[in-house]
């Protein structure tokens, strides 16, 4: 049983258990103290209710209204239509495809990293602070600032061509912009994943790290099979975090370095959703493509906890 | 336990006002009581304004002494989203300013017709076309807005052409580039895309050297012929002019505002395609480059036959919202706005060509003194007449036929569709 549960269900149950049937015709308690708990939760409940699954839902159904001149009128799954007709939106789905499989290597770069300085390399309070810096940077400035560092005239390109190499243009190349605008975000984001895995190796055991050592553990078989299981929690709590920190908080970046371009090949939901909104007056439309942000959302967060599960588990 | 009661009470309230409130917007910005009107902008908190909103609200106030006017000035790049929250809810600002064209036509149906109210003010004011749809007018204009070609003429002088002669036909332009790359080393345009907006300056700024008279006009009208060659010219010239190393490097991932003119007046390239009120334009040009250096010239013609003018709409107007309780107080307001000693002052202290063509403009040097002897002559522009979501599309499409990752039939094709539908 989890450690949330409330003490009420802890204490009912046995008294549930001795006097089963007289309980439920002929309360042994007076109603004020049984109705006390739920009047307790009530607050809670009914901001839950009222200020999150009530949008949530009238938001889901003004998804299958119309905009514009049929404004209030249903239109079914017209908006689910179009959407999926929309080439942009469907770049927008396959970019949150793109930052699935990029995935692994957001959350590969802050475990390694925090691994270094669990391990005590030299510099590792230096690099600790360092490391947690960008996260709290706002991401317009970071965006600007990569701006700056990644334009064609830029920084960055003029080391390539210092090389000798040909100057690329970070953002403002279709097929590369998506990476660049990715690149950035684990950059200026890793330092929260880092933090969650230091923390997550001052739960782990320092006796099986040393029984693994003592009976002759090489430092890959240390990590594979005492480190990892023994963190299997943060993993995945870090998996699901920066997946969802990648589909909703990257508004931020785009919109200051590539505003979805070039070509629509930055987009994703949420950016979608907002130029919808804000900028075409659709709003019917994105709110149905906030629904399906959800789903997916949903899905893929599932669908890890899942995986994740299966595979952190030490047999 | 009372006390505990009313603070659970203070909480729920509170978490109450803080949910609506980051949803919708501040209280006081909303629909005014009666004797109180509300006005939303994004401009009435610059300094540039500070005169002008003074001289408009004195102006209300000798009308209507009883009324107070409250101006809300928005955050730009979230005007349109929070007015669309406004507007969906059906309670919002009386008096609204408005970009013209796709901004203000995509939202016609909450505003309230101004053709009875303004008409004392239709010849004084230019730029109307931009606030109207389907004959009714929707806001009165302030400003005017187009798309004059400006140049350097430091630039000019070096290269050996006359800087009072500027290019006259396409092939004479190409030559020059040549000149100025090879004299001044500067590419011939400055050019940014990143928005989306290089396309539509484009396309306003050299459609009239490019369509003919009677194309021009019938795409005003909303019969455009995507089929039509000129109308293809456009899009395969912005290629080529890319293609043909005449712009400044990168254009997809320089933004127009402000680092495409920034590369201008820093004199990275010798000629850029700009704006005649507020930024990126005389305005700001003058004081960097030198008022007597800024240039501004006439579309070099492409097609043969066509008369070259200077672009240009009403730039930003107000308008009325539908839901004001006292439609003739709010569009009283809305002339005050529009009056000549209010436009005077903005003019003078924002840069910008005001709508009322009695209006001189002070000190804008040669530039402003060009591009307001070309108004009576000007035709609206181009892209201004398409609806926002095509604009959205065509900037799109012009990123890719920049990368190479579409023809131009294709890209066309696409625009067309959106127009179409």
């Amino acid at each position: 049983m989890p450690n949330g549960d409330s003490p009420l269900l802890v204490r009912s149950a046995p008294a549930g258990r001795t006097d089963e049937a007289p309980a439920a015709r002929a309360p042994g308690r007076p109603l004020g103290e049984r109705l006390a708990p739920f009047v307790l939760i009530a607050p809670a409940l009914l901001i839950i209710l009222i200020f999150r699954l009530w949008p949530l839902l009238l938001g889901v159904n003004f998804s299958f209204t119309g905009d514009g001149e049929q404004n209030g009128a249903q239109v079914g799954l017209g908006n689910y239509a179009e959407l999926f007709d929309d080439p942009v939106f469907r770049i927008a789905l396959r970019n949150v495809g793109l930052l699935v499989l990029l995935l692994p290597i957001a959350v590969a770069i802050p475990g390694l990293l925090a691994t270094f300085i669990f391990l005590k390399v030299p510099g590792n309070r230096f690099f600790r602070s360092v490391y947690f810096f960008p996260a709290v940077l706002s991401p317009v400035i970071i965006g600007a600032i990569f701006n700056l560092l990644l334009s064609v005239d830029g920084p960055l390109n003029a080391v390539l061509g210092f090389v000798g190499l040909d100057p690329v243009d970070w953002l403002g190349d279709s097929s590369v912009a998506i990476f660049s605008v990715v690149g950035v975000h684990i950059w200026a984001t890793f330092g929260m994943g880092l933090v969650v895995f230091l923390s997550g190796f001052a739960t782990l055991d320092p006796t099986l790290l040393d029984a693994a050592r003592v009976d002759g553990a090489s430092t890959p078989q240390v990590i594979r099979h005492v480190i990892v299981p023994g963190l299997s929690r943060t993993i995945q709590f870090v998996f699901v975090t920066t997946m969802i920190g990648m589909l909703t908080s990257m508004f931020g970046l785009l919109f200051v370095m590539t505003g979805g371009g070039p070509g629509g090949s930055t987009y994703l939901p949420e950016f979608y959703i907002w130029i919808q909104q804000g900028q075409m007056n659709r709003p019917a439309l994105a709110s149905a493509a906030s629904t399906v942000l959800f789903l997916v959302m949903l899905v893929v967060g599932l669908a890890q906890i899942a995986i994740l599960r299966r595979g952190l588990k030490e047999e | 336990m009372k006390q505990r009661a009313l603070w659970l009470a203070v909480l729920i309230g509170s978490l109450a006002l803080t949910g609506c409130g980051s949803a919708s917007s501040r209280k006081s910005s909303t629909s005014g009581s009666a004797g109180k009107l509300v006005v939303w902008d994004w401009k009435s908190s610059d300094k540039t304004a500070t005169n002008y909103v003074a001289k408009a609200k004195a102006d209300f106030a000798k009308k209507h002494p009883g009324t107070t006017v409250e101006f809300v000035a928005q955050p730009f790049d979230q005007y349109y989203t929070l007015l669309g929250a406004a507007i969906q809810s059906g309670k919002g600002p009386d008096v609204i300013l408005f970009n013209g064209g796709g901004q203000l036509r995509d939202r016609a149906d909450s505003l309230l017709p101004l053709d009875e109210y303004v008409a004392p003010d239709k010849s004084r004011l230019a730029g109307w076309d931009a606030f109207s749809k389907e004959g009714k007018i929707y806001a009165a204009p302030i400003t005017l807005q187009g798309h004059p070609i400006y140049y350097n003429k430091t630039f000019y002088s070096k290269a050996g052409l006359d800087p009072a002669k500027p290019p006259a036909t396409w092939d004479a332009m190409i030559s020059a580039c040549a000149a100025l790359k090879k004299a001044a080393g500067v590419p011939c345009f400055a050019q940014g895309n990143k928005e989306g907006y290089g396309i539509q300056f484009w396309m306003s700024g050299m459609g009239s050297s490019i369509l003919t008279p009677d194309e021009y006009d019938q795409w005003i009208a909303g019969q455009r012929d995507w089929t039509s060659p000129n109308v293809k010219k456009i899009f395969s010239l912005w290629k080529e002019v890319n293609d043909k190393g005449l712009n400044t490097t990168g254009p997809n991932s320089t933004a127009m505002f402000m680092d495409m003119y920034t590369k201008f007046e820093a004199g990275k390239a010798a000629n850029v395609i700009g704006l005649m009120s507020d930024v990126g334009g005389w305005h700001e040009m003058n004081p960097i480059l030198g008022a007597e250096n800024l240039g501004v010239m006439l579309p070099p013609v492409v097609t043969a036959g066509t008369t070259p003018s200077l672009a240009y709409d009403g730039g930003v107007g107000y308008g009325v919202a539908k839901w004001t309780k006292d439609p003739a107080l709010a569009a009283d307001m809305v002339r005050s706005l529009t009056s000549k000693d209010a436009l005077t002052a903005y003019s003078a202290d924002a840069g910008a060509i005001a709508a009322d063509t009695t209006v001189t403009v002070t000190g804008g040097g040669p530039a402003a003194a060009a591009i307001t002897a070309e108004i009576k002559d000007g035709k609206p522009a181009l892209h201004v007449a398409l609806s926002a979501k095509t604009q959205e599309v065509m900037g799109r499409v012009s990123q890719q036929l920049l990368a190479g990752k579409i023809t131009v039939d294709d890209g066309v094709k696409q625009i067309a569709a959106s127009d179409k539908g």
